[in-house]
C-alpha cells in the first residue's frame, strides 16, 4: 500500500458526482422536510403562499398518518414472502445447475436471467395481464381443466401477486450470483467428500453453501434493501384493482404526496424516515449475522 | 492485505467441464420448471405481439395471430418512428451512462483497494451509504436542483445522474482487490510508470470481466429506470423505452389500439437486452462474496 | 349563506393582483412584436393534437408550437407543479382540466391572458367560461373541449331482456336486475373506485358541489346529502351484485365491453372514442341516452373530463402564447380539427354548427347524437371545485376502492366521510381558512 496523492485524484470524478447528484439532493430533502407552504385566506394569488419552516410538523403527520403503519407492516410481510422464496429458489437453481447434471444448463441458466432483462414496469404490465380473471390465460386454461382460479388481484391474494413480480423478476439474478459464487469453489474441496460416498445433496448442505456464505448473506442483503424500496410494480398494477391503495407502500406515499397532491415536504420527510429506517435495518443485519463484508480488509 | 486463497485466486468464470458424470432427471425437471416459470409471461408477450387490436383479449392467449408485422408496422409509423427514437435515446442513456459510471467505479474501487490514505473509512462508508438510498426518493431532490441550474428536459437530466453509481463503486472495489496483485503495481511502478499509467496499463485490463459486469448491471439498472427520466423529461421526443411505453399504455385505457402498440413495444424492448447479455455472458461475474471472504 | 363563487373569487382577486403588482410588470409585452421568432411548447394528452397545430403552424411561420404528447391530466399537472416549484421546465402552453384550473391558480402556475385573449365570453357555454375564470374578471385559460355526461347502451340486449331505456334511476337499477338475473355474467355498469371524475359527475347531477366559498373561507361538502344519496345508491346495487365493481379502463373492463358482458356505460359525450377502441366488433349495437335522472320532470346533468388550454405563469411569450391558445379554440378551421382529428368535443358554442354536424362513426346510427349532447350540456348543473381537488380525488381511489371491494352498501357513505375529513383536513393544513 503506498501513500501519496494519487487516491484522492482516483476519488475526485466519484467523490465530486456523489456530492452533487447523492448528498445535495438528500440534504436539500432534509431541509425540506422541515418546510412548508403556508397559505392564507382562500389561497389564491400568487402572495397567497409562501414558505415557511415547519420544525418537525412533517415528521409528526407522516408517522401519525393512519396508513403509514399498515404499509410498513405490509411491505413487512411482503419482505418476508419475497425474500426467502426468491433466494430460496436462486439457491436451489443455483446448485443444480452447479451440479452439472443436466444437459439443459446453458438454457435453463439463460432461460431463468431473462426476467432480469425486463424492466419492473413492463413486467408489472405483463403480470398484470395475466392476473386479470377476463385475459388471463392461466385461469383459462385451469378453468379448462375444472378448476376455478382466485382473482389474484382480489384482497387475499394481491400481496402474493405483488411478491409474485419480485420473486420472478429477481430470481435469475440471485441465481447467476450464486452460481459464480458456486463455480469459484475449489473442486478438491468436495472431491474428497464425493469419493467417500456423500451425495449431491449432503455436499451441498454441508460444503457448498457454508463456503459461499457470504455471497448469500450479501444477496440476502441486497434482496432486502430492494423489497423496503418496492414501488413500481404495485403502483403499476394500482388502476387495474380495488385492492392496492395509493400509500400501499412507503414509497407509494412519497410518490403520492410529491406528485399527486404536490406536498413535496410531507414526502421529503417520509423519504428521511425510510432512507433512516433502511439504513438501521442493514446495519442491524450486518450486526446479527456478524458478517464484515462491508468492513476494511486492513 | 489479509486476504484468503480466495480472493488471491479469483472466481474463474467458465472452469473447466466437471468430470462427466449421470444426467439426473429429477434435476433436469427442476431445472425446467423454473424455466418455464421464468418464460411464461415471455410467450405471452410474444404470442400477444402477434394478435390485432380486436384479437388481443378475446382470442385464446395462447393460440398465436399473424398480426405480428401489421403490428411493428403500426409501431414504427406512430407519430413519425417516435417508438424507435425511444430506443435510441435508452441506448444512449444506458450505453454512455454506463460506460462513465463504470470508468469512475473502476478509478474509486481501485483507489479504495490499492491505496492507503486518510479518509478511507469514510469514503467507503458514503458508498455504502449510497447504496441504501432509494432512487426513489432522490429523483424530486435531484429535478428541483438540476432545474436551479436550467438543465432538466435535457439529456444531461437523465445522463449525470447515472454516472455515479455506488453499487459499481462497491463491486469495482471488490474487482481490484481480488484481480489486481499489489506486487504487480509495484513492479510498475519501479519500472517507472505513473499512478495514472499503473492504473491504466495494468490494473484495467486485469479487471476487465468485472468491469464488464460493472457495466451490465448499470446498463440494465438505467435501462430499466423509469421514475428519474419520467420527472426529468417533458418532451417526449427525449424519453427512454420505459417512459414512452408506460405513456402509450395510459393512452390504452382510453384508445385500446394502442395496448397492442405497448405489447408489440414491450417484446422488441426486451431484445437488445437479451442480445446484449447473450454475447457479454462470458464476461459476467457478479461474485458478491470475494471481497467479504477473509481470514 | 352561501355566497357566490364568483363574486368573491373575483374580489379575492383583485386584491391579490394589486398587492402582487410587481408580477404584472411582463405585461408591458402585451403587444407582440410581429417580427419576433418565437417557439413555445404545448403540453396535451390529446391525441393527434401535434396534427392540429400543424394548421397553426403553417400559418405563423413566426411563432411555432411544439406539442409534447403528455401521459393524461394528472401526471401533466403532476410535472408542471414540480416545474413551476422549480423555476423552470414548465412549457409555454398547458392542457389542464378544469377541475386543476383553482389548484393551478392557487400555485400561481397559470397566467391570466385576460388582456391578451380579449373578450370570448360570448364564445363558450357559461359553465365552461366560469371554470376558467373562477367566476372573476382574470382568464386562465381558454375552453377547450368538455365532456357532459351521457349513457351509451346496448340497445340489443335491452330489446332481448324486454327493458326500457331507463329515464331515472329507479328505472336503471330495475334495468340492472333484469339484465344481470337474465344472464349473471352480464351487468348493466360498474362502480369504478378509479374515476373520481365520473363520480364527482354524477353528484353533481345529484346538485351536489363539494367545494363552496363562503366570505373569505372556503367549504367542503364531499359528505352532504346529494352525494350521499349517489353513493348508498350504487353501494345498494353494488352490494346486490346486480352491478360489477371493477374499475373502468382496465384491459378486463376492455375486453367486457367488447364480448358484452358489459351492456352498458355512464360516460360522456367523448365516450364514442373509447366505445370504438374497446368494442369495435359490436359497432351498431349501441345506442345513446341522456343519464337517467333523480326527478324525471326536472332533468339533470354532470360533467365527466374536459380542459382548457391555459398559458403558464412561466411563459416567456404571453402574448404569442395566448393568440395561440385562442386559435385553438375558436378559429373554425382548428374546431374542425380539434373534433375531427383530436377526437374531442370543442367546448366552443359554434362547435355544433361547424365541427359536429355528423355523428361520430361508431354512432353513425345514431343521427341525433350531437342534438343530444348539446341538450346533455344543457342541463349541466353548476359544481365549484377547489384548491385540493388532487387530495380529495386520491382520498377517493382508495376509500372506494376498499368500498367497492367490500360489497357492502353502508361503506360507501363512509367512504365519503373519509373523503371528506382528508380534504377539510389538508386544507387546514396548509393554512387555508375553512368554514365548517
Amino acid at each position: 500500500m503506498r501513500k501519496s496523492s494519487a487516491p484522492y485524484l482516483f476519488l475526485t470524478p466519484a467523490l465530486v458526482l456523489f456530492a452533487a447528484f447523492l448528498a445535495a439532493p438528500i440534504g436539500y430533502a432534509g431541509y425540506l422536510s422541515l418546510r412548508r407552504v403556508k397559505v392564507s385566506g382562500l389561497g389564491l394569488g400568487a402572495g397567497a403562499r409562501s414558505e415557511v419552516w415547519a420544525g418537525l410538523s412533517n415528521y409528526g403527520r407522516s408517522l401519525t398518518d393512519p396508513e403509514f403503519v399498515p404499509s410498513v407492516l405490509r411491505v413487512g410481510a411482503y419482505g418476508l414472502i419475497v425474500v426467502p422464496c426468491m433466494l430460496g429458489l436462486a439457491l436451489v437453481l443455483a446448485l443444480l445447475l452447479d451440479a452439472g447434471r443436466t444437459r439443459v444448463g446453458t438454457f435453463t441458466r439463460t432461460a431463468i436471467f431473462l426476467p432480469y432483462a425486463v424492466p419492473a414496469v413492463i413486467a408489472s404490465l405483463l403480470w398484470g395481464f395475466l392476473y386479470l380473471p377476463r385475459v388471463s390465460p392461466i385461469v383459462d386454461v385451469l378453468s379448462g381443466v375444472g378448476i376455478t382460479a382466485p382473482d389474484a388481484l382480489s384482497s387475499g391474494w394481491v400481496l402474493y401477486a405483488v411478491a409474485n413480480i419480485a420473486i420472478w423478476g429477481g430470481t435469475g439474478f440471485n441465481m447467476i450470483v450464486l452460481y459464480t459464487a458456486l463455480r469459484a469453489i475449489p473442486t478438491d474441496l468436495f472431491e474428497a467428500a464425493r469419493i467417500d460416498g456423500a451425495s449431491d445433496i449432503q455436499i451441498a448442505l454441508r460444503i457448498k453453501i457454508p463456503v459461499i456464505g457470504p455471497s448469500l448473506v450479501m444477496t440476502f442483503l441486497f434482496s432486502l434493501i430492494a423489497t423496503l424500496q418496492v414501488f413500481a410494480e404495485p403502483m403499476t398494477l394500482r388502476p387495474l384493482s380495488n385492492t392496492i391503495s395509493t400509500t400501499w407502500t412507503p414509497l407509494m406515499k412519497v410518490y403520492r404526496d410529491a406528485f399527486v397532491r404536490n406536498d413535496i415536504y410531507s414526502a421529503a420527510a417520509t423519504s428521511v424516515i425510510i432512507a433512516a429506517a433502511t439504513f438501521v435495518i442493514s446495519y442491524g443485519f450486518l450486526k446479527i449475522v456478524g458478517s464484515r463484508a462491508f468492513s476494511q480488509e486492513n | 492485505m489479509a486476504v484468503t486463497t480466495l480472493t488471491e485466486h479469483p472466481p474463474v468464470v467458465q472452469p473447466a467441464p466437471a468430470p462427466k458424470r449421470n444426467t439426473s432427471p429429477t434435476a433436469t425437471v427442476l431445472l425446467l420448471l423454473g424455466a418455464a416459470y421464468c418464460l411464461l409471461p415471455v410467450l405471452w408477450v410474444l404470442i400477444a405481439s402477434t394478435k390485432s387490436a380486436s384479437e388481443l383479449f378475446n382470442t385464446f392467449t395462447f393460440a398465436p395471430s399473424t398480426h405480428l408485422f401489421d403490428n411493428i408496422a403500426f409501431l414504427n409509423s406512430y407519430r413519425d418512428g417516435l417508438y424507435w427514437r425511444w430506443m435510441v435515446n435508452s441506448a444512449i442513456f444506458a450505453g454512455g451512462g454506463a460506460a462513465v459510471s463504470t470508468l469512475v467505479s473502476a478509478m474509486a474501487g481501485f483507489a479504495m483497494a490499492k491505496y492507503d490514505f486518510r479518509g478511507k473509512g469514510l469514503a467507503f462508508n458514503l458508498v455504502l451509504a449510497g447504496v441504501l438510498v432509494p432512487a426513489v426518493i432522490l429523483a424530486v431532490p435531484q429535478y428541483l436542483l438540476l432545474a436551479k441550474v436550467g438543465m432538466t428536459n435535457t439529456y444531461w437530466a437523465v445522463l449525470l445522474p447515472s454516472f455515479i453509481s455506488p453499487y459499481g463503486i462497491y463491486l469495482c472495489r471488490i474487482f481490484a482487490a481480488a484481480t489486481v496483485p499489489t506486487e504487480v503495481l509495484e513492479a510498475a511502478r519501479m519500472d517507472g510508470a505513473s499512478d495514472w499509467r499503473a492504473f491504466y496499463r495494468v490494473a484495467l485490463p486485469m479487471m476487465r470481466s468485472g468491469l464488464v459486469t460493472v457495466f451490465l448491471f448499470q446498463f440494465v439498472a438505467i435501462w430499466n429506470n423509469y421514475m428519474l427520466p419520467f420527472i426529468m423529461l417533458g418532451d417526449d421526443r427525449l424519453f427512454p423505452v420505459t417512459v414512452g411505453l408506460s405513456g402509450l399504455l395510459n393512452q390504452g385505457a382510453t384508445q385500446p389500439a394502442m395496448y397492442t402498440s405497448v405489447v408489440t413495444g414491450a417484446l422488441l424492448s426486451i431484445v437488445p437486452l437479451v442480445v446484449l447479455f447473450l454475447t457479454l455472458q462470458r464476461y459476467w461475474r457478479v461474485d458478491l462474496g470475494a471481497g467479504a471472504v477473509k481470514a | 349563506m352561501k355566497r357566490t363563487f364568483a363574486g368573491v373569487l373575483a374580489a379575492a382577486l383583485i386584491l391579490t393582483a394589486t398587492a402582487c403588482s410587481s408580477d404584472d410588470g411582463d405585461d408591458s409585452a402585451g403587444q407582440a412584436d410581429p417580427n419576433e421568432k418565437v417557439a413555445l411548447t404545448y403540453w396535451s394528452w390529446a391525441p393527434n393534437m401535434d396534427k392540429v397545430v400543424q394548421g397553426w403552424n403553417a400559418a405563423h411561420p413566426n411563432i411555432q408550437v411544439t406539442v409534447n404528447k403528455q401521459d393524461g391530466g394528472d401526471p401533466a399537472v403532476a410535472k408542471l407543479l414540480t416545474a413551476i416549484k422549480a423555476g423552470s421546465g414548465a412549457p409555454d402552453v398547458m392542457q389542464a382540466e378544469y377541475q386543476k384550473i383553482p389548484t393551478l391558480v392557487a400555485a400561481d402556475a397559470v397566467a391570466d391572458i385576460a388582456k391578451e385573449a380579449g373578450d370570448l365570453k360570448a364564445k363558450f357555454p357559461e359553465s365552461a367560461w366560469n371554470s376558467v375564470t373562477l367566476g372573476g374578471e382574470a382568464v386562465y385559460g381558454v375552453p377547450q373541449d368538455s365532456g357532459p355526461m351521457m349513457f351509451f347502451y346496448r340497445s340489443d340486449v335491452f330489446d332481448k331482456a324486454g327493458v326500457a331505456v331507463p329515464k331515472t334511476w329507479d328505472e336503471y337499477a330495475a334495468a340492472a336486475r333484469k339484465i344481470h338475473q337474465a344472464n349473471p355474467k352480464q351487468y348493466l355498469g360498474t362502480f369504478s373506485s378509479n374515476d373520481p371524475g365520473w363520480f364527482a359527475g354524477l353528484s353533481q347531477q345529484a346538485g351536489a358541489s363539494w367545494w363552496g366559498v363562503q366570505g373569505e373561507s372556503w367549504t367542503v361538502a364531499v359528505n352532504d346529502a346529494a352525494t350521499k344519496k349517489v353513493a348508498d345508491y350504487w353501494g345498494g346495487l353494488v352490494q346486490e351484485g346486480v352491478i360489477d365493481n371493477k374499475p373502468m379502463y382496465t384491459p378486463e373492463w376492455n375486453a367486457a365491453l367488447n364480448d358484452g358482458t358489459q351492456v352498458g356505460w355512464l360516460g360522456a359525450v367523448w365516450g364514442p372514442g373509447v366505445l370504438e377502441g374497446n368494442a369495435a366488433s359490436t359497432k351498431g349495437k349501441w345506442k345513446t341516452a341522456l343519464l337517467p335522472n333523480w326527478d324525471a320532470a326536472a332533468p339533470a346533468n354532470g360533467n365527466w373530463g374536459g380542459s382548457a388550454t391555459s398559458v403558464t405563469s412561466q411563459s416567456k411569450h404571453k402574448a404569442q402564447a395566448a393568440e395561440f391558445v385562442k386559435w385553438l379554440n375558436t378559429d373554425p378551421a382548428a374546431i374542425k380539427a380539434l373534433a375531427g382529428t383530436a377526437n374531442v368535443y370543442p367546448a366552443a358554442n359554434d362547435a355544433t354548427s361547424v365541427a359536429l354536424t355528423e355523428p361520430p362513426a361508431f354512432f353513425s346510427n345514431q343521427t341525433d347524437f350531437y342534438a343530444l349532447a348539446a341538450e346533455a350540456g344543457k342541463i349541466t348543473k353548476p359544481f365549484t371545485y377547489g384548491p385540493n381537488v388532487n387530495v380529495a380525488y386520491s382520498s377517493y381511489n382508495d376509500a372506494f376502492g376498499k368500498a367497492a371491494e367490500s360489497k357492502k352498501a353502508a361503506q360507501f357513505g363512509a367512504a365519503l366521510d373519509t373523503i371528506q375529513q382528508a380534504t377539510v383536513g389538508d386544507l387546514k393544513n396548509a393554512g387555508f381558512t375553512v368554514a365548517s
